[in-house]
């Protein structure tokens, strides 16, 4: 910011660091930051749709991610504009509330303020753009709701669900297995939901990966899968009909909290100290046998002595589980988390049908899969693939197609996809423009054509040509009166989207939609800023 | 300094100070301060435009709220702080129209530069100033609508009013906290927040404490999205395992509240035990675990069904209190703590022998743990003792969620205030129009210099309608003549002001934008006070090092 003298010429400084601060002002400022956000978004336009492509990230500690996940891009993209993180806040408040779409919603902000960008060169008021979008925002979100059809589904019949978990694996690496994948999301979410009230905490399934084999090998447990071996290499691999004791203190002798020390001055007392050592082990062991229990889950380690005594006796047990792990095989089992040995009762153990070892190939690489448990409510997917960037983007494919699942079992309305949706609001938002008066009405119209986008965007990527494609289906839209109509993305023949059952979450579509315009109101009414000056 | 050739030089001040002082120095103040207002400008009214300060640690700020980007630019010229200073105790004394005071005084200011250049002493400047503020004042108490009456049902006995009363009420309310919102990023769904802003206040209790609105921010969701909850809700904490299989939805739970940690640790820090034999050790384990277990049976038999505390709850209490049915959540902030505390009649314990049970155990309608977009939030619902509220925001950003935020604080703020002050004027430049016409009658009667500077006050006070029509992007000018006309042909005429989708004059008060005459009457005030304040300086001393400070930090 430059100096401002008075009279005597001497320098006002009226802000701190006024001389190291840049300061830009009125139109320049909307410009500087609309052209900021569109080109994240720029970025993440050739990630949209089922023939988008990945991004290879790789961060500053080295490691590599690809992926086509809008959210997960801009997260490590790091970037360091302030209008710009705006753009990543946005992907990951739809992927907060969503889990899906978040490519889409970061292109249509980008083509919002692109638009906006004609109009303010055009003298138009910001405010006014604002309002205009807003208005058109509020029309787009009823047509959808409008157009919107409901999808039914019971447990016994799930096929739908199915089909829009399909869409969602669809656009990801993972796709030649979509249907399998999509099979697995909606069996692991139908476990835990909550269908009465409508309710699905995904923090009950777990997904865990392991290197190896192939995607297709990827299953859904329903239980738990602990990345843990038995502790003694002799200890049965499978086990019918288990009892579990689930703990979380180690076995060891205990040891107090406070501050202590032992002080031994004979060779007497060490003698009865090792002896009193023993029976502490003895005493454990004792005790979990008593109980009837046949696995040990402990939360700590144990030595080799306590080890082999538990072999001795025909335990087995697994150590070293985490905190989280404990909770759902409490959860899953009926169990209770135990905290000292003298606490155990038969009452307090968990009950599994069959825990077995799982081993994979030739590796070394073991699991333990605990099945067939009292409640269901925590389930597990084990995937399997190649390598590990296959395996977390298949991690992170797996999570969007669980959240559309969970979002139709929340509202079972959707919209049909491959960028109808968006044509028909467009159509809507045009058609509402021309009765609109006052100059909001280019405003509603720069709106519908930002609508647009995403089907051109569906379509430069699929490499179809994009205005032909556009036009064509908008055409048929219009003239049948049908929001059905999108673009044939696979080349499978037909523009009909039901036939191709490609569908999205009515809730996800009408997200991106409010979201984008929120942002874009957010960038326009900014004009001013004032920053350090990056330079000094 | 001034030296006299022939004398030794008189050394008052230490080398680096600097001093300057008469009218140019006065003068170099009020440049200052139109600085100041010159970043502010583009803010005020509907079609105020926001600001993104990135301070000096890196954090970002995007508001449009006047005390906010004056506290965020952090002003350090002396006399422009005045300016940041009144915008503060605006917002901590009325919590709205922080923009318009700042633009006031500097635009009085920027009037008396005229008259000081011409030779007016300050003094008279001040003396006119204050006498001008004393005449509005006076014109603002005639003038402003008293709505005490219609206010009064909503603290009536419910029984005895007429829900259309309520309703009449309840709009009258909704209508302040809609002009204040009007300017800000949400001024779209500005019914929608004004609702809740005027649901929340009268959840209360008739003190109207502040604190027992919580403001809950959840990145996600669309805007309307957003809700109030009528009772307490805060983020779930930090939770050890077994805490899932604690019951997650109580109905009229027993609640008791903590200050203690309930964890199996050491319970004296410095201390040490020697032991000399194994079976000894073994008591002091059992000791151990015996003090814990003490303390949690203790709650147990308390019979509530929901432990919070502002300390660790561990693993160990979890899991016990996960086998006996209770929920328990530790880590709670402070702030919330006291918010439940007050709402369900509990009073934080700090130990829990000796615990007189009615007293401390509070109890509300239900307790829940609840799905809000990616976070578990903990409900207390239907509370007996207090009336509580909390609002959960939702929104695309950090920054929008802070914007909100503030603008709905600022709507919060003027609904309490017309409860207490229920006297409202117009909105849109209206009320500053008219008392600019009253002040320029007035100016005519009076012989001296006064006329010319009473006069001067009235021009500055059309600076609100006038940078209102700038920033709407409209012909300031034009408009102002039109709004000075109708002002001065008729009283009827009395709340016009600016209008500012068409640009024309309009009847504010028919239109619904009402404001309290407290921000008014407070925005007068103070900036009144600052203009004088910066008028009677004349001589600033400034030590050269707090300066290096500066630029060092």
């Amino acid at each position: 910011m430059s100096l401002v003298f008075d009279e005597y010429g001497r320098p006002f400084i009226i802000f701190k660091d006024q001389d190291r601060k840049v300061r830009t002002k009125g139109l320049e400022a909307i410009r500087a930051n609309v052209a900021a956000a569109t080109a994240v978004s720029r970025t993440l336009r050739s990630s949209l749709g089922p023939n988008g492509m990945d991004k290879l990230l790789v961060s500053a500690d080295g490691d590599v991610t690809v992926t086509n996940d809008g959210a997960t891009i801009l997260k490590e993209m790091n970037v360091s504009n302030e209008v710009a993180k705006l753009m990543v806040d946005l992907a990951s408040a739809q992927d907060d509330e969503i889990g899906d779409g978040t490519t889409g919603v970061v292109v249509l902000a980008g083509a919002l303020l692109e638009q906006a960008q004609q109009l303010l060169d055009r003298g138009m008021h910001p405010s006014r753009i604002s309002d205009g979008f807003d208005r058109a925002c509020a029309i787009a979100v009823d047509h959808l709701e409008k157009i919107a059809q409901v999808m039914e589904h019971t447990k016994a019949d799930t096929s739908q669900l199915v089909r829009a978990a399909v869409t969602a694996l669809n656009s990801k690496v993972v796709k030649r297995h979509s249907e399998a994948l999509a099979h697995v999301c909606v069996k692991a979410v139908l476990a835990v939901a909550d269908l009465e009230r409508r309710d699905v905490n995904l923090d009950l399934i777990k997904i865990e990966g392991k290197v190896g084999g192939r995607l297709e090998d990827t299953i859904f447990v329903d239980g738990i899968v602990i990345d843990k071996d038995m502790s003694h290499p002799q200890m049965p691999k499978q086990i019918t009909d288990a009892k579990i004791c689930i703990l979380t203190t180690p076995f060891e002798p205990p040891k107090p909290k406070t501050k202590h020390r032992l002080e031994i001055s004979s060779v007497e007392q060490y003698r009865e100290l090792q002896h009193a050592e023993q029976e502490y082990f003895t005493n454990m062991v004792k005790r979990v046998k008593d109980s009837g229990a046949n696995l040990v889950i402990c939360q700590w380690g144990f030595d080799d002595e306590a080890n082999s005594l538990l072999y001795q006796n025909g335990i087995c047990a697994v150590r070293w589980v985490g905190g989280v792990e404990i909770e759902l095989i409490a959860m899953a089992t009926g169990g209770r988390i135990i905290p000292r040995f003298e606490e155990i009762t038969p009452e307090k153990l968990g009950h599994a049908a069959s825990v077995r070892e799982l081993h994979f190939g030739t590796t070394h690489d073991k699991v333990i899969v605990i099945e067939g448990c009292r409640s269901t409510r925590a389930v597990t997917i084990l995937v399997r693939g190649g390598n590990k960037m296959v395996l977390e983007e298949t991690k992170r494919s797996l999570h969007d197609a669980l959240c559309v699942v969970r979002n139709l079992i929340r509202d079972q309305r959707v919209v049909c996809g491959g960028g109808a949706s968006e044509i028909a609001g467009a159509i809507a938002v045009a058609e509402a423009a021309d009765c609109c008066l006052g100059p909001e009405q280019y405003a509603m119209r720069a709106f519908a054509e930002a609508l647009d986008s995403i089907p051109i965007a569906l379509a430069e990527n699929s490499g179809l040509s994009p205005i032909e494609t556009l036009s064509s289906v908008r055409a048929r839209q219009i003239a049948e009166r049908k929001p059905y109509y999108g673009i044939d993305c696979l080349g499978i023949g037909t523009m009909d989207m039901r036939e191709q059952n490609v569908y999205e979450t009515l809730e996800s579509k009408k997200q991106q939609f409010q979201l984008a315009t929120q942002l874009c109101k957010m960038i326009l009414k900014i004009d001013d800023m004032l920053q350090p000056n990056s330079l000094s | 300094m001034a030296q006299v050739s022939g004398y030794p030089p008189i050394i008052i001040l230490k080398d680096d100070v600097d001093a300057s002082q008469g009218i140019g120095q006065i003068i170099s103040n009020i440049n200052a301060c139109e600085q100041v207002v010159e970043v502010l400008h583009s803010t005020l009214g509907p079609r105020g435009m926001d600001k993104l300060i990135q301070g000096s640690d890196g954090k970002v700020t995007i508001s449009n709220d006047g005390a906010t980007i004056l506290r965020v630019l952090e002003v350090v010229h002396p006399a422009a702080r005045l300016l940041a200073d009144i915008a503060k105790s605006q917002d901590e004394e009325v919590g709205d129209g922080t923009t318009s005071v700042v633009l006031l005084a500097g635009e009085l200011l920027r009037q008396a530069k005229g008259f000081l250049e011409d030779g007016v002493h300050p003094r008279v400047i001040i003396y006119a100033y204050r006498e001008a503020h004393r005449m509005i004042s006076e014109r603002l108490k005639q003038i402003a609508v008293d709505v005490s009456g219609q206010l009064k049902v909503l603290r009536a006995d419910p029984e005895r009013v007429s829900t259309e009363e309520r309703e009449a009420a309840r709009a009258l309310l909704q209508r302040c906290a809609g002009t204040a919102l009007n300017s800000k990023l949400i001024a779209q769904y500005r019914e929608f927040f004004a609702g809740i802003a005027v649901d929340a206040v009268l959840a209360l209790d008739d003190d109207l404490d502040l604190d027992m609105i919580g403001v809950k921010k959840v990145n996600g969701g669309s805007v309307t999205d957003s809700c109030l909850v009528a009772g307490v809700g805060f983020k779930k904490t930090f939770s050890y395992a077994g805490f899932e299989q604690q019951p997650k939805k109580i109905h009229q739970p027993k609640i008791l509240l903590l200050n203690l940690e309930l964890e199996l640790k050491s319970e004296k820090e410095n201390a040490e035990v020697r032991v000399q034999s194994a079976a000894a050790y073994q008591q002091i384990v059992d000791a151990e675990w015996n003090i814990i277990y003490e303390k949690l049976e203790k709650i147990v038999a308390t019979g509530a069904r929901v432990v919070l505390s502002r300390l660790a709850i561990g693993d160990l209490a979890t899991q016990y209190f996960a086998d006996r049915g209770v929920f328990c959540a530790g880590r709670v902030p402070d702030a919330d703590l006291q918010r439940v505390a007050r709402a369900v009649g509990a009073r934080v314990q700090t130990t829990v022998h000796d615990m007189r049970v009615e007293e401390a155990l509070g109890t509300c309608e239900w307790f829940e743990e609840r799905q809000v977009g990616a976070e578990r939030f903990n409900f207390f619902t239907g509370c007996k003792e207090a009336r509580s509220a909390t609002i959960l925001l939702r929104g695309g950003s950090e920054q929008f969620l802070d914007e909100t935020e503030r603008s709905l604080h600022d709507a919060i703020m003027i609904v309490r205030r017309t409860l207490k002050y229920p006297e409202l004027v117009a909105g849109g430049g209206a009320v500053e129009m008219e008392l600019s016409k009253f002040l320029r009658e007035r100016s005519r009667h009076i012989q001296g210099k006064a006329q010319l500077l009473l006069a001067a006050y009235g021009k500055a006070l059309e600076t609100i309608p006038r940078t209102l029509c700038e920033n709407a992007g409209f012909d300031a000018t034009d408009l102002l003549n039109k709004l000075r006309a109708k002002h001065a042909t008729s009283d009827e005429n009395l709340w016009f002001g600016a209008n500012l989708e068409t640009g024309e004059p309009q009847d504010c008060w028919q239109n619904y934008v009402w404001e309290p005459v407290l921000i008014r009457a407070n925005a007068f005030a103070s900036a009144t006070e600052a203009a004088c304040t910066i008028l009677s300086i004349d001589e600033t001393l400034k030590t050269e090092t707090s300066d290096k400070n500066d630029a060092i930090r």
